[in-house]
């Protein structure tokens, strides 16, 4: 295993007062980062904002506009074209479907830099050809037809042609474009993998923060031409920070979570939610695509619902766990009930911690106001003024009813 | 995973089918050659032409053997290989299918300045319009347009623009060779119009050399370029991540493209379409995107094809000569075609 203290580790790339960007115009200013050998770095950002620009400086393909680039001990810029290729490699955006390849030769034109005068392969070209192929879990792939492909598979077969060349550091512009769920997650665990079992930096422009936070040893925030925020995504990447860097409205990052939640922008009317131990999360969910507002309460607040409530921006009333409910608690949550248009019960446990919570379900229906429940195995009848929905379409078939 | 069986390459990695078929294709290219010596209005028999080789006399079939017929079969071979090899690199480095040396305005380029020199008296103090200055003609020709298309293409990434630039300096130069055709008097138009339709007859032994030193030298370096050539068909980008001198090679491919494609132009005519075609007839017979494959490839292809619409260009309607670059449009057009629709070669 590598060692994966940070300060222990030498820089593979490291950029002082950098300045990216086109002749006229930098896109990008005062760059001063480290990349630290074998660790995934990826560059976050809202389009536009220069990450390939940033990219393309890093792998030589644009010259600086000032500052300077340090690969190891050299200087970038005096490494002669076929020595970097030995050390770097990319993955680019071009879409290029170069005729009557197989895969296997294709990932073998990555053997360029490593090949004599005519390009012959050697055995050892030829293994290292292979691996690169398993590395990317595509030894099936390797007698295809590259151009016949699909996107996911020309994606591994692209990261295989760039290991063929061997490199330490590994460059990527949004390798996950494009893909399915399914090769999303492959690709970012293949190379996930590069950097732990090879020690390969990997350094990617990606687009999914929540992919992003959970594989990254190192994110740098890059906005309004200037690197925002560099470090690791535990340190970084909170709600605030991510939503200032794609200037959110409707969505949050959740920094517990590691994911996006996308809001209701509240038109339909208000819900109040009673549930617990992770038994509302997916009914907030289901009401903010719906676009109702949300109150929800009481909670503890080390309970998974507090925290998906927080990421939809509902109202949580809640609490910290280890003494029962305060007057406080109670009063507040009466008062969301209160001022919500109808009451969804989930089918949280009844005993424990959450037994109170009883009291504002029988109040709520005392009012009048429209209560819906998923706790039918419960023995609860309509009489009681609660209407008994067994899943969600039954919910909001009950809610156009009751609540026009 | 569920583990699928191993199904065995199509393509080996060694060289085997690409060998069997060089023999084959090195074959047919020498009986066509044989045919084009033996063939036409004196026809020398097999058994003639090998005592003939060995020892010339001073018979008619002698001189016509070695004076008319031999001169013409190695100027079509050769013609057709260097044309192929000429379209060959610019479909490699432009990444489109649809690109030839006529494409891109080179042969526009020699043409306007052959018909500088055969239609106007620029020249009348050389007296004599030797092939050579015919030759050098069309090669400064052929050069001034490619360095024009080079210069802008450095500027201009994107290739369909750089392709619409080359076709427009084409019109241009044949805009200027229509003037200098109207100004120009009967006699001198009729050689140069002939010039124009492209002819493999006439070659002096002068000239098979030219082709064959300075054209084998270029060939020899085409060659050996075809490692980064490889490299290319991933894009300039690609290229240059893998160790590629991006500014030497783009020189290099189209300076010898443009001298390729010049040379032939000088010495032939503009000889349309196998440059285009051939390129694209190598891929499917070779099946690869090697260009160490089909550079020889491309140029044994060129060579017999340029010889085969030779042979129909004179014995089709003898004695009467049809213009070559007819044949070969007959030819090339439907094939690329087809192979376009099958989507087979797409570069």
């Amino acid at each position: 295993m590598k060692d994966s203290n940070p300060n222990t580790q030498t820089a593979a790339l490291t950029c002082h007062n950098l300045v990216v960007g086109y002749t006229d115009k930098p896109v990008i200013s005062n760059v001063n980062i480290s990349f630290k050998t074998g660790q995934f770095i990826s560059l976050l950002g809202p389009n536009g904002a220069g990450k390939t620009t940033l990219l393309h400086t890093l792998s030589r393909h644009q010259a600086p506009l000032a500052g300077s680039i340090q690969l190891g001990r050299q200087s970038l810029e005096q490494l002669r074209q076929a020595d970097l290729a030995k050390v770097m490699a990319v993955v680019l955006t071009d879409k290029i479907t170069p005729p009557l390849f197989t895969a296997f030769q294709f990932v073998a034109l990555g053997r360029y830099p490593h090949t004599g005068f005519l390009g012959r392969l050697t055995d050892i070209d030829k293994d290292v050809v292979q691996s690169a192929l398993t590395a990317v879990h595509a030894d099936d792939l390797g007698h295809r037809d590259f151009a016949e492909l699909s996107d996911g598979e020309r994606q591994k077969v692209l990261v295989a042609r760039a290991l063929a060349q061997e490199p330490k550091i590994l460059l990527l512009d949004e390798p996950t474009a494009h893909l399915d769920l399914k090769h999303r997650l492959e690709v970012m665990a293949i190379l996930r993998n590069l950097c732990r079992d090879k020690g390969i930096t990997v350094i990617a422009s990606l687009h999914d923060v929540d992919i992003a936070a959970k594989v990254s040893d190192r994110v740098a925030l890059v906005k309004n031409g200037a690197i925002t925020a560099w470090g690791s995504p535990e340190q970084i990447l909170t709600s605030e920070t991510v939503a200032d860097l794609y200037d959110f409205r409707t969505a949050c990052f959740s920094h517990h979570l590691g994911s996006i939640e996308i809001r209701s922008e509240r038109y339909r009317g208000r819900a109040f939610v009673v549930a617990g131990m992770g038994k509302g999360a997916s009914i907030y969910r289901m009401l903010a695509k719906r676009g109702y507002g949300i109150s929800t309460g009481m909670l503890l607040s080390n309970d998974l619902d507090c925290y998906v409530a927080a990421g939809l921006g509902a109202k949580c009333v809640s609490q910290p766990p280890g003494s029962a409910f305060t007057e406080e608690s109670r009063t507040l949550a009466l008062r969301e009930m209160e001022a919500s248009d109808m009451v969804i019960e989930a089918n949280y446990q009844t005993t424990g911690p959450y037994q109170e919570n009883q009291d504002l379900i029988r109040r709520a229906a005392k009012m009048g106001k429209p209560v819906f429940s998923f706790r039918t195995a419960s023995g609860r009848n309509e009489t009681d003024g609660i209407i008994a929905v067994a899943d969600s379409n039954k919910l909001f078939n009950a809610m156009e009813v009751h609540c026009p | 995973m569920n583990q699928s069986p191993q199904v065995p390459t199509s393509i080996p990695y060694g060289l085997q089918r690409p060998l069997s078929l060089f023999a084959i294709l090195f074959l047919v290219v020498l009986t066509m050659m044989v045919v084009n010596i033996c063939t036409g209005s004196v026809t020398v028999s097999l058994s003639q032409l090998f005592h003939l080789i060995i020892r010339p006399d001073n018979t008619t079939e002698s001189f016509i053997l070695w004076k008319i017929r031999l001169p013409r079969a190695l100027a079509g071979l050769l013609c057709g290989g260097y044309l192929a090899v000429s379209g060959l690199l610019l479909q490699v480095y432009f990444r489109n299918p649809v690109v030839g040396p006529f494409i891109l305005g080179i042969s526009s380029g020699a043409t306007l300045m052959v018909s500088l020199v055969m239609l106007t008296s620029l020249t009348m103090q050389l007296h004599i319009i030797t092939p050579f200055t015919v030759t050098l003609a069309a090669m400064a020709g052929a050069c001034i347009v490619m360095t024009i298309v080079v210069a802008i293409a450095s500027r201009v990434k994107n290739g369909i623009t750089l392709l619409i630039i080359g076709l427009m300096m084409g019109y241009l130069c044949h805009a200027v060779t229509s003037v200098l055709t109207a100004l120009a008097e009967k006699e001198q138009v009729k050689g140069f119009v002939l010039w124009q339709l492209g002819s493999f007859s006439g070659f002096k032994w002068d000239e098979i050399s030219l082709l064959l030193l300075v054209g084998g030298l270029l060939l020899m370096i085409v060659f050996l370029l075809a490692k980064p050539l490889n490299g290319f068909l991933l894009g300039e980008e690609y290229a240059k991540s893998m160790g590629i001198n991006i500014r030497l090679f783009r020189m290099l491919i189209l300076f010898l493209a443009c001298s390729l494609a010049g040379m032939i132009t000088a010495m032939a005519g503009p000889v349309a379409f196998i440059g285009l075609a051939i390129p694209h007839m190598a891929r499917m017979i070779f099946s690869t995107s090697d260009n160490r494959i089909l550079i020889p490839g491309a140029f044994l292809l060129g060579a017999l094809v340029a010889s085969g619409c030779d042979f129909i260009a004179r014995s089709l309607l003898s004695p009467v000569e049809l213009p070559l670059s007819a044949i070969t449009a007959f030819f090339g057009a439907p094939v690329v075609i087809s192979l376009l629709m099958k989507k087979r070669v797409q570069l």
